[in-house]
């Protein structure tokens, strides 16, 4: 299933998600994180998706995994954080 | 963009000093933020019909179409002791020797975070920046005119149907030095009200020269190799 979502943060930037997810496990297969905002390293964008695969959305489970790879990797982010990202891909499940 | 990744990187292992430089674009072409999707901003279609090019920037933020503009980059070392640490910190740092530069020319303006600054509420330069091999590279727009029409001719908006209120939103949301002063400002009146600018907010005397063989060579390189590409201006 693939859905997409426009989300524009709260005081912040506009992030845009599109996510290839399993209908009935709702464990993400593919995602993409697009938008306006920041982030140092920006390379670390395209980790964060690599480590978004096979996460369940679910909002805590998003949550838990985005925040580790955020203070793994030292991402520093302008305009977005983990709970909006959380939130922009909550929005994708219908 | 080529170029002011040639200098982050010649800067980086210390072969040239902090630089400040002052470009414009020709053809007028469209910087797309590192993150974004080329197809959901750009019409490349209209892109090809009117002339205008397209690079994605190695900086965040969005998509800007440059025209009428001078575009500044500095690039710094994160260690030097008049960058701050902080990033949103060194926006408004840097963002302060455009200001100085405004107000060389007569007009009052304030940063408005995230990367913006604005004069009279709108906008008349937004801002990016990106942190790489313990070097700073900031760079932005300055605009000295403004074709809205035109800049959402090659542009996406997310719904045709309200492209005409868009239009009139962003008309009321950014301005121009030529609309603040009634009049038009030669590039070089605008380079050189930002020299100042930059030496005052930084206490320095900018030194005007070219860019040296090395970064003529890696300029070239970045060009050929990342820049030009459809494997990085369609990566996302």
């Amino acid at each position: 299933m693939q859905a997409r979502s426009v989300y524009k943060v709260p005081a912040g930037k506009l992030l845009k998600i599109s996510v290839d997810y399993d209908e009935k496990t709702f464990v993400i297969k593919e995602i993409g994180i697009t938008g306006d905002f920041f982030a140092y390293p920006e390379e670390a964008i395209e980790l964060l998706e690599t480590r978004l695969k096979n996460t369940v959305i679910e909002k805590t489970s998003l949550l838990k995994k985005i925040s580790s790879v955020i203070t793994e990797y030292h991402i520093q982010f302008i305009g977005v954080d983990a709970a909006s990202l959380t939130h922009g891909i909550l929005m994708c499940k219908s | 963009m080529a170029i002011d990744k040639a200098i982050l990187v010649t800067a980086s292992v210390g072969n040239v000093p902090p630089t400040v430089r002052f470009y414009g674009w020709s053809p007028p072409a469209i910087s797309l933020g590192y993150f974004q999707s080329l197809t959901d901003e750009v019409d490349i279609q209209a892109c090809e019909r009117f002339g205008v090019e397209y690079v994605r920037r190695i900086t965040g933020g969005g998509a800007v179409f440059h025209e009428k503009e001078l575009t500044y980059s500095i690039v710094v070392p994160e260690s030097h002791p008049a960058i701050p640490k902080n990033i949103m910190k060194s926006y408004g740092r840097i963002c302060g020797a455009v200001m100085n530069g405004l107000r060389h020319l007569g007009i009052d303006s304030e940063y408005a975070p995230i990367n913006d600054i604005v004069t009279e509420g709108q906008k008349i330069s937004g801002n990016a920046q990106t942190r790489k091999y313990q070097t700073v590279l900031q760079h932005g727009t300055v605009l000295m005119d403004v074709d809205v029409e035109k800049m959402f001719s090659v542009l996406k908006v997310p719904n045709e149907k309200i492209k005409d209120k868009l239009i009139a939103d962003v008309k009321q949301r950014v301005t121009s030095i030529k609309h603040q002063l009634g009049k038009e400002i030669s590039f070089q009146e605008v380079a050189r009200a930002m020299t100042l600018g930059f030496e005052e907010e930084f206490h320095v005397e900018l030194i005007t020269g070219g860019l040296r063989k090395e970064e003529q060579v890696l300029a070239k390189q970045f060009e050929q190799e990342c820049f030009s590409t459809t494997e990085w201006n369609h990566r996302r």
